[in-house]
């Protein structure tokens, strides 16, 4: 059903001369903790098919916009649409707003208690509602997917943190999620092992088409994969623009000197 | 010295209670502790989810049901169920004192045990509460697939030793009064030595609880280092980002 739903976007994508209705539409969205304005009135975009990357200096609000996108943490005011629905509204179903984005952390957060394969298949049989063969089935596709089929009946412990951040976007993807949110998905990876995990990801941006939204510090992610750059300051979008171009011609002094940090 | 020895060490006196220590006795005292640990468990697993709860009225209540059992020393516990029900006409177990010790003796390791629970479902990290919600899980299946068990493997040994707390506990039977088959180690040492004027079978009584808790907390221990060195840790285990490690239960913001 979803995938069907998925399917016809598909041939929309990127800009096609009809108006496409947004994956993401956020509307003025502030969001505080007690008295800290952490996001003071983002207002984004994010087409169906598009991978948006949000970059930033740390304590912008990077974290804390992507978690109001599944509203992990729901703004303080604001409207957020996903595919039309406004899932800020009152009385939406939150556990089925949320089956439908996939969320990858930056500490993986797999179940320890669980083998690979079981972290997949349970939010599969509940959420789902899949019979057992029906889950292992899918979880035992999308570990091949993340070329980790071998290792499903290994816990996390017991698996490098590339690969247990593999396992984690397997977890995600096999709800087969619209859209897909990355916080800093490779920050707590020794670097011999960022290139698995970034090679997923480009894998399922360029070929897959799925709508992404990537909080990173990987500029060279940011350039390559993604279609557009969102660059926060203090809690709003100071500047954003296609990859290549923002990149190599910041126009505001923050953005210019944010870039002459990182790369 | 030799006083002292035949005061306590009595060899005859300890062969004589012995048998009836180790048949009758030791049997009805893990009967007590095992039956009122059930009980404990069941009662202090529902009592740690309310604690937990975001909402005040469901915290409340279990929070002063914990104060009171732990506040209370066990005897009074003890007094008001098993002498204080019977007494006032409510008589769920009948006449045996059984029931309404092991009744009382549960209800105080609920106490106990509740915070055990408390404790160890709040060290798990809240980033797998967050793992649970946004692949769509509710909050009470992630809590009850996700959070608990891992909280619980976290006071295993803190839950073994709770058991090592019944059986010593259960001890306090004695004020109920039993009858002969359903004695326990203390009443059966305490019914010999009212009999002989010597304490050896208190001694007696004493090596049977020790020879069950002494190896029971060592094997306790050992358990627990091996899962402390057995458990590597990982960077997922760690809290995540800069959020506090606020109450599972309170934690996530989004809530519904
Ligand atoms: N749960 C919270 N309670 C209070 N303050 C918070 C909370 N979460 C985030 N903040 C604050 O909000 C601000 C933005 O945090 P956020 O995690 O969104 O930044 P970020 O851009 O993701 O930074 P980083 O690159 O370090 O991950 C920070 O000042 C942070 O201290
Ligand atoms: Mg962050």
């Amino acid at each position: 059903m979803e995938q069907t739903a998925i399917d016809d976007a598909k041939p929309r994508q990127r800009g096609g001369d009809r108006p496409v209705e947004p994956a993401v539409e956020l509307l003025d969205i502030c969001k505080s903790f007690g008295k800290v304005d952490v996001l003071k009135g983002v207002s984004a975009t994010v087409v169906p098919g598009e991978t948006v990357c949000l970059i930033g200096a740390s304590g912008s609000g990077k974290s804390t916009l992507l978690r109001c996108i599944n509203l992990l943490s729901p703004p303080t005011s604001g409207t957020i649409r996903v595919h039309g629905q406004v899932i800020t509204a009152p009385k939406v179903d939150l556990n089925a707003v949320r089956s439908r984005i996939g969320m990858v952390f930056q500490h993986f957060n797999l179940f320890p208690h669980k083998s690979a394969l079981d972290n997949i298949t349970v939010a599969l049989r509940r959420v789902r509602r899949m019979s057992r063969q029906e889950a292992e089935e899918r979880a035992l596709a999308q570990l091949e997917k993340v070329g980790l089929r071998s290792l499903a009946s290994s816990r996390p412990g017991s698996l490098s943190g590339g690969q247990q951040q593999r396992v984690a976007i397997a977890r995600s993807l096999a709800m087969e999620p619209d859209i897909m949110l990355f916080d800093e998905a490779t920050s707590a990876l020794d670097p011999e092992l960022v290139k698995g995990v970034l090679d997923v990801m480009r894998d399922l941006a360029t070929s897959s088409g799925m709508t992404m939204v990537v909080v990173t510090h990987e500029m060279n992610f940011a350039r390559e994969v993604s279609d557009r750059v969102l660059f926060m300051d203090s809690g709003v979008i100071a500047e954003e623009g296609p990859a290549r171009q923002l990149l190599a011609d910041p126009q505001t002094p923050r953005l210019r000197s944010f870039l002459s940090q990182v790369l | 010295m030799g006083d002292f020895l035949h005061s306590f060490f009595d060899i005859h006196q300890i062969l004589h209670v012995l048998p009836t220590l180790l048949g009758e006795g030791l049997r009805n005292t893990l009967i007590i502790a095992s039956l009122s640990l059930l009980l404990g468990l069941t009662a202090g697993l529902l009592l740690s989810m309310l604690l937990i709860a975001t909402r005040w009225w469901l915290r409340a209540p279990a929070r002063i049901y914990v104060d009171i059992f732990r506040g209370l020393p066990a005897i009074v516990t003890v007094s008001i169920i098993g002498i204080g029900l019977p007494s006032a006409d409510i008589r769920p177990f009948g006449e045996s004192p059984m029931g309404y010790a092991i009744l009382a003796i549960g209800l105080i390791n609920a106490a106990y045990i509740a915070e055990i629970f408390r404790s160890g479902i709040q060290s798990v990290p809240v980033g797998q509460m967050e793992a649970g919600r946004s692949l769509g899980m509710s909050h009470l299946t992630t809590l009850m697939l996700i959070v608990v068990p891992q909280g619980i493997r976290n006071v295993l040994p803190a839950l073994a030793n709770q058991f090592i707390i019944a059986v010593k506990e259960s001890s306090l039977v004695y004020l109920l009064g039993l009858a002969v088959g359903e004695r326990e180690l203390y009443f059966i040492a305490q019914q010999a030595q009212a009999v002989s004027y010597n304490s050896s079978s208190f001694v007696a009584a004493g090596l049977v609880y020790i020879a069950f808790t002494v190896p029971l907390t060592h094997l306790v221990n050992r358990f627990d280092r091996r899962m402390r060195e057995g458990k590597r840790p990982t960077v997922a285990d760690e809290p995540v980002g800069k959020e506090p490690l606020t109450p599972v239960g309170a934690g996530m913001e989004a809530g519904a």
